[in-house]
């Protein structure tokens, strides 16, 4: 599929390697930090020592001393595993690049694992200074081990980090698929060369019929549909992205509208999906980070209420005028009272991708004005849980998970009858 | 003598009935030709109505952002297009009924009002035209300004879009030659006009709100430090 995208000079030397058992993509970029040594202790963990390939993006600068560039001028028969090929994975960071541009690199990553034969690829996109070895046994040792076609990654996060996956994917993709997966779209995560083979030949057949999706979208839903064994791992703390606040509407955009388009493509999946039932976690969870005691969330409501203010003929395409009403009731309160109610949410998120699937207005239009909406969760989100404790903002999270599930008839009903009266 | 006028009255009537009876074939096509036009028309109407409800136009319409919906009778377009239909049928009649009493004349206005037509097409397609791209930019400006936090999202988003339209408007009427030079100019002041009341407004009048202003963003602390516990993706 994006073998073409390899260039000449990986190829060669993948020629070179000829076959690995495992596959470990590094997309991140440090100029400080070298991958390879943890890659090779977890490697010491695994059994038998699996032939291993490192497929790193050489986007950015590395240090000199950095064995990679030195392995790829050396030939595979010399070196010592685990074998490095490198090459422009993607332009950017992917820490700071918004995942719809990773989509390539992603698929770059497989096709080369499937090019190798792999038994087992695992991508690592998160920042590299929370990479560990425990982060590669993690996620490759259930693959190796025990069978398991894809493993997801837990992280041992603050309560207002992850706050997309948290609001909308996490819950969203529980209550679609019926699996109740942490981080359905990783950024972290390990594949089985059999789920490995099922995604890659998807996605060329999506880019034959040019509609192809993000990778990260599409392969949570496949593995469920194709009753492929899922399970979790903790692979303790994440360092996550600084929020952009300007650019936060584009991120949204840009993460939400593949979502969006992946409940288009898996239709018949979540319509035929009946409740959730939990995966295997392996690993031990680690505790949360300390409490960050009072949080301003001024800005916040203040673009909640400029919203409700000035978008509401734009909402009014995809919102019933019960949903309006709600938040415009919302808009007025103050912040010592301003909750957002999860039944609320829920049916946004929702409206939101009926619009998006209506094409009742422009796309990007729609997902960029979900931004205050957004906000105003978070805000209310931030409050309600400002002095919260671990067990309590799980509690949280559960209840909106299961406002999701309580309203999925709500979305089916409307999916399939979009016309049917709405009050 | 009263033979005489008894004569000329005898002849003047017969004049006017032999013209009225030469006008009355006339008379009779017209009105069959209105006639069949409207029966025509009821029928075309029928199906594009049926036609434009079963694709369901309307709702395609509001989707892809074209604003006919404002325009149109009971704020439906199908209805718009349905009575577009019917009375270009009913002016066609019109026109054939109307060659029947003279054909160089009727071929004459015909001529002239085809000769029109395509400044009328253009002008309509640039009034099209302006009026999506108005709405649409005037749509991404409030969006954009909104999630920007900008407390005059509304105003701006108003400002980009009837600017948009003026400039439609202005092109389309120069399309149809209406007032060409008048147009240029009263364009061209309007819009000068307008840049130049905002320049002053910023640089003279609004000069102590702008400052208020800057000093108001100046003092507020750094957004990062604020709410630097949250993190989106």
């Amino acid at each position: 599929m994006e073998l073409d995208s390899i260039p000449e000079h990986a190829r060669k030397r993948m020629d070179q390697i000829g076959a690995g058992d495992l596959v470990v993509g590094i997309l991140a970029q440090n100029g400080q930090v070298d991958a390879i040594p943890m890659i090779r202790e977890a490697l010491q963990t695994l059994p038998g020592v699996p032939r291993t390939v490192v497929i790193q993006n050489n986007g950015a600068p590395r240090p000199a001393s950095n064995e990679a560039q030195a392995a790829d001028h050396n030939s595979a028969a010399e070196e010592q595993p685990p074998f490095v090929v490198s090459w422009r994975l993607s332009a950017s960071d992917p820490l700071t690049v918004p995942v719809q541009n990773m989509s390539e690199a992603y698929d770059s990553i497989f096709a080369a694992a499937e090019k190798l034969g792999a038994r087992a690829c695992c991508v690592v996109a998160s920042n590299l200074e929370s990479l560990t070895s425990r982060w590669i046994s993690q996620l490759t040792q259930p693959l190796l081990e025990m069978d398991f076609d894809l493993v997801t990654p837990c992280y041992a996060h603050h309560k207002f980090e992850g706050l997309i996956n948290s609001s909308i994917i996490c819950p969203l993709s529980r209550a679609l698929y019926g699996k109740r997966i942490q981080n359905p779209m990783g950024p972290d995560l390990g594949l089985s060369g059999r789920l490995l083979e099922k995604v890659v030949g998807t996605s060329s057949l999506a880019k034959a019929a040019s509609n192809r999706m993000h990778p990260l979208v599409s392969i949570a839903p496949s593995a469920i549909d194709g009753s492929f064994r899922i399970c979790q791992s903790h692979l303790g703390t994440r360092l996550y992205p600084a929020t952009d606040w300007t650019n936060l509407s584009n991120l949204l955009a840009q993460i939400l509208g593949p979502v969006f388009l992946g409940m288009e493509r898996n239709t018949v999946a979540w319509q035929k999906t009946r409740g959730t039932q939990p995966v295997a976690v392996f690993g031990e969870p680690a505790p949360l980070s300390a409490e960050m005691g009072a949080v301003d969330v001024h800005r916040m409501l203040e673009s909640f209420q400029l919203g409700t203010r000035n978008l509401q003929d734009i909402w009014s395409l995809v919102l019933p005028p019960g949903t309006l009403l709600g938040l415009r009731k919302l808009a007025v309160l103050s912040p010592g009272q301003f909750r957002m109610p999860d039944e609320l949410w829920v049916q946004i998120v929702y409206d939101f991708a009926l619009g998006h699937r209506q094409r009742t207005i422009s796309r990007e239009h729609l997902l960029r004005a979900m931004t205050p909406l957004y906000l105003g969760w978070v805000a209310s989100y931030a409050l309600e849980l400002e002095t919260a404790g671990g067990s309590a903002v799980e509690q949280r999270l559960e209840r909106l998970a299961l406002a999701y599930e309580a309203a999925k008839p709500y979305l089916v009903s409307r999916w399939r009858w979009p016309d049917r009266f709405n009050p | 003598m009263w033979n005489q006028a008894r004569q000329a009255l005898n002849e003047s009537m017969g004049r006017l009935l032999s013209q009225f009876v030469n006008l009355l074939p006339g008379i009779v096509a017209l009105i069959v030709a209105l006639l069949v036009a409207a029966l025509v028309a009821w029928v075309l109407a029928l199906i594009v109505k049926r036609s434009l409800t079963g694709i369901r136009f309307d709702q395609r319409l509001a989707g892809w952002g074209l604003p006919l919906a404002e325009w149109s009778p009971s704020k439906s377009p199908t209805l718009l297009v349905t009575r577009v239909v019917s009375w270009v049928v009913i002016l066609i009649g019109f026109l054939i009924g109307l060659a029947s009493f003279d054909a160089a004349l009727t071929s004459q206005l015909v001529h002239s009002l085809f000769a029109y037509l395509p400044n009328v097409l253009g002008a309509l397609l640039v009034l099209l035209f302006g009026n999506i791209i108005a709405r649409f930019l005037a749509r991404s400006v409030l969006i954009g300004a909104v999630n920007m936090n900008l407390q005059y999202a509304r105003l701006l988003s108003v400002g980009v879009k009837w600017l948009v339209i003026v400039l439609a408007v202005a092109m389309a009427l120069e399309h149809l030659k209406i007032g060409a030079g008048t147009v240029q100019l009263a364009f061209g002041i309007l819009f000068g006009g307008i840049v130049f009341a905002l320049a002053l407004a910023v640089g003279l009048g609004s000069k102590e709100l702008v400052t208020r202003s800057l000093e108001r963003e100046a003092s507020k602390p750094s957004t990062e430090a604020v709410e630097e516990p949250f993190r989106h993706i």
